[in-house]
């Protein structure tokens, strides 16, 4: 798998812990947690200063304000089905009214056909398997700039 | 008309090379048709029961005579020389290759044309009145308003995978010629202390759960209706069910939350996530606007000519009405002759309209909700000229607004989801009511048909609505009675058990004569009787006395 | 695709991918003539079934299914009739 950050292409540095190895301790930099996890441990994260990621499922697309989720370093979504519209909305949400600045993933079940979607909804990167990388690019060239919404 | 923008022409183009891409992978495998179908269902390409289907938007019903050449061209080309106008102003053809819909995509583009969203998940064709900017009660032609949203609209990152379709329809006067009560939104332009804005519904809509729509706004001032649409989808998006296809369009959650509530999320986003670029200024409505300004007519004080030829003076009597413009009229142009599949039209007759509306209405076609087409600006002294051409044509069946002209969906006879025939029933309509004077004595009367539940042929809004149904492999006709889809909108009442196709005409006579039974005077129309009385009185005709085949 | 079969005797249909046509199951494969197809009894539907995800899988055809047959042989209801020899409007 690749991360496709519009044209350019990065490894991924982000890993998820497993359930039975979640240890505050085990929390370094790049860990990916759950926003249950992240609740329970944000406090420890912020006060050692590691860049951590925070998933949802795209079926469980929900936040408040004392999720504090503008502290993570990277949200990712996970999409169980690229047809589940929710993390379009659910992206602007995060920029627009949790105030992320951080990195925006989409990963999961996800099409090269969506790649310009996710990007003006507020996505920075997708994950994607190495072979897709060209048909994603192609795509992203043919929608580019092509559209009304501001 | 509207004219596209360079960024018009290069979005259709870079779709069509896009709808390219997916159908080369389709057929390589590197998409499954799980993946392929929405993306294909966003261009407006359906599988039905025989072959693929075809969806070409004609947005807010607006044709121009190259247009309409155009579609004939395909017809014949690419489909077998005729096409079926919807009831959302649509055009659909039932027998196109996959392989050929590239380039058929492509033949569209080149007359500024598209199938873009008039299927799938998302925000579909905006739909209108078909008598925009041509009558004098119009608050404000709701075209230019239109296009504005379409523009908006148009891939849409945030809203082109909704838990389910969506379709707006805008008007602006009180008459509602445009079903726009049961859209998901409905707007209707509104003149308030010298303003003009929009009254907003939502959650309207037919198919298995019939619902008027609501009034979510009394009053949107003009510049803000792209963030409120926004705010409305938005939280549509968020909150519409996913977990069942059958409750997920935006009227379920409407009806599950109460307005109110929906209200009050509605108006908590309209007021954070406004966004400022959003807002229209009144240049670019009145750059909009400016397409779509009246062809050079001036006003006179030609009248109709009077023939002494009955069909001719039927015709004017039925499908002609006057335009706002002195000297003009609107020609209704029904698409009902007997025999024929309501709202089809041959390529041979889609040709020759082409040029008539160049000789008669300044290359100007319209399409209605109701499966018809308008020629908008006919001089009054032409018109016994155009009525000998649309003759030829078999296109001057004078029964607008009467009981032949039914809405139509395609039924068994294409649709892959129907459960009963009901162009057939169409036809068999038409063949016992073809007498003019019979049907001018029942007067105006809707029938709608549908062939399922999903009520494509708007049943639940038709004065008399037909649904087919399947019963144990035998096709059975349900009626509902009373429903309108005009500003008085209401869904239909079922009267009683179901009707096979061989009892069915029996049952709408008996239906007419307690109607007739019950009139009070020569205008009293069908509705407004079924209002007075109720359905007791026709069930009670219907079934006392009925040998039920049922 | 099984699952509300009912009767005795199937055909095997599909569409086929490139042009939408709708095919059956023959002994020489996919043909647009039902009187070739293949008479599957209740029993062989499994199989049938592998076979049609295979053709599926090979980008030949679209949603397959399971015609139903009547005791005579002939096909069973109005939806699959008017499938297999067209609209029964005139145009």
């Amino acid at each position: 798998m690749i991360i496709l950050q519009k044209k350019h292409e990065h490894k991924n540095h982000y890993k998820k812990i497993k359930e039975q190895d979640f240890l505050k301790k085990n929390i370094r930099n790049g860990s990916i947690l759950s926003i249950s996890q992240w609740r329970e441990t944000k406090h420890i994260v912020q006060e050692q200063n590691i860049n951590v990621a925070v998933e949802f499922s795209s079926n469980a697309c929900s936040l408040s304000d004392k999720d504090e989720i503008s502290k993570a370093a990277m949200v990712q979504i996970n999409f169980e089905t690229f047809k589940d519209g929710r993390p379009f909305t659910f992206a602007k949400m995060l920029r627009k009214k949790h105030n992320f600045k951080g990195e925006l993933r989409a990963v999961g079940h996800i099409l090269p056909d969506q790649f310009v979607f996710l990007i003006r909804c507020g996505f920075d990167s997708v994950e994607i398997k190495d072979e897709d990388k060209d048909v994603w690019l192609e795509l992203l060239e043919i929608d580019e700039g092509l559209y009304y919404q501001p | 008309m509207y004219k596209y923008s360079d960024t018009d022409k290069k979005i259709i183009a870079s779709r069509v090379k896009q709808f390219e891409n997916q159908v080369n992978r389709r057929l390589e495998g590197k998409l499954t048709e799980e993946e392929f179908k929405p993306l294909r269902l966003m261009n407006g390409l359906y599988l039905q029961l025989h072959a693929y289907m075809l969806r070409i938007a004609i947005p807010y019903g607006e044709l121009s005579s190259k247009q309409l050449r155009k579609i004939a061209f395909i017809a014949d080309k690419y489909d077998r020389g005729y096409g079926h106008f919807t009831t959302r102003q649509n055009i659909q053809f039932n027998w196109p290759k996959l392989l050929d819909i590239p380039e058929i995509l492509r033949e569209l583009s080149l007359v500024e044309m598209h199938a873009i969203q008039t299927s799938g998940n998302c925000i579909r064709n905006i739909s209108s009145d078909h008598l925009a900017g041509l009558t004098l009660n119009e608050i404000e032609d709701p075209r230019p308003w239109c296009e504005i949203i379409r523009k908006w609209s148009t891939f849409h990152p945030e809203f082109s995978f909704l838990p389910r379709k969506f379709k707006i329809a805008v008007i602006g006067c009180t008459e509602d010629r445009a079903a726009m009560l049961v859209h998901d939104i409905g707007l209707r332009i509104i003149k308030r202390n010298n303003q003009v804005g929009f009254e907003v519904f939502v959650g309207g809509g037919q198919g298995r759960t019939p619902i008027i729509g609501k009034k979510i706004k009394d009053f949107l001032p003009k510049k803000d209706i792209l963030n409120y649409l926004e705010a409305i989808l938005t939280t549509y998006n968020q909150e519409g069910r996913r977990d069942n296809i059958y409750k997920a369009r935006i009227k379920i959650l409407v009806k599950e939350l109460g307005i109110e509530k929906f209200r009050s999320l509605v108006e908590e986003n309209f007021s954070k996530l406004s966004n400022k670029e959003l807002v229209i200024d009144d240049k670019s409505i009145e750059e909009i606007f400016g397409f779509f300004r009246l062809p050079p007519l001036k006003s006179n004080t030609n009248k109709i000519p009077f023939k002494n030829n009955q069909e001719y003076q039927n015709w004017i009597k039925q499908n002609v009405i006057p335009h706002k413009i002195q000297g003009y009229s609107i020609v209704q142009i029904s698409l009902k002759a007997p025999k024929k599949p309501p709202g089809d039209a041959t390529s041979n007759q889609m040709m020759a309209l082409a040029e008539i509306s160049e000789k008669f209405s300044f290359s100007e076609i319209r399409v209605t909700h109701e499966q018809n087409l308008v020629l908008p600006h006919v001089s009054n002294k032409e018109l016994f000229n155009l009525w000998n051409q649309l003759k030829i044509e078999n296109l001057a069946t004078p029964n607008l607004g009467l009981i032949t002209d039914t809405i139509c969906c395609p039924g068994m006879d294409y649709c892959a989801l129907a459960t009963a025939r009901s162009i057939p029933i169409s036809q068999k309509i038409s063949r016992h009511f073809n007498n003019y004077l019979k049907q001018k004595e029942i007067g105006d009367l809707k029938i709608k048909i549908s062939g399922c539940i999903n009520a494509c042929g708007h049943h639940h809004v038709g004065n008399i609505g037909i649904l087919g149904l399947d019963r144990k492999g035998q096709e059975f006709y349900q009626i509902t009675l009373g429903g309108s889809a005009k500003e008085d909108a209401a869904i239909g009442e079922i009267v009683g058990p179901s009707f096979s196709e061989n009892s069915l005409i029996d049952a709408i006579e008996k239906i007419l004569n307690t109607y007739k039974k019950h009139k009070r005077n020569k205008s009293e129309d069908f509705l407004t009787v079924f209002r007075r009385i109720g359905i007791k009185e026709f069930k009670k005709d219907l079934y006392d006395n009925f040998t039920k085949k049922a | 695709m099984v699952k509300k079969l009912q009767g005795e005797t199937f055909l095997l249909s599909a569409n086929e991918l490139v042009s939408g046509k709708v095919v059956f199951f023959t002994p020489k494969g996919w043909s647009s003539s039902s009187s070739e197809a293949i008479k599957i009894k209740v029993g062989e539907i499994g199989r049938y079934e592998e076979i049609s995800i295979k053709e599926e899988k090979k980008c030949i055809i679209i949603s397959p299914k399971f015609v139903e047959l009547d005791d005579d042989g002939n096909i069973k209801t109005l939806r699959d009739k008017i499938r297999t020899s067209g609209i029964t409007i005139k145009i």
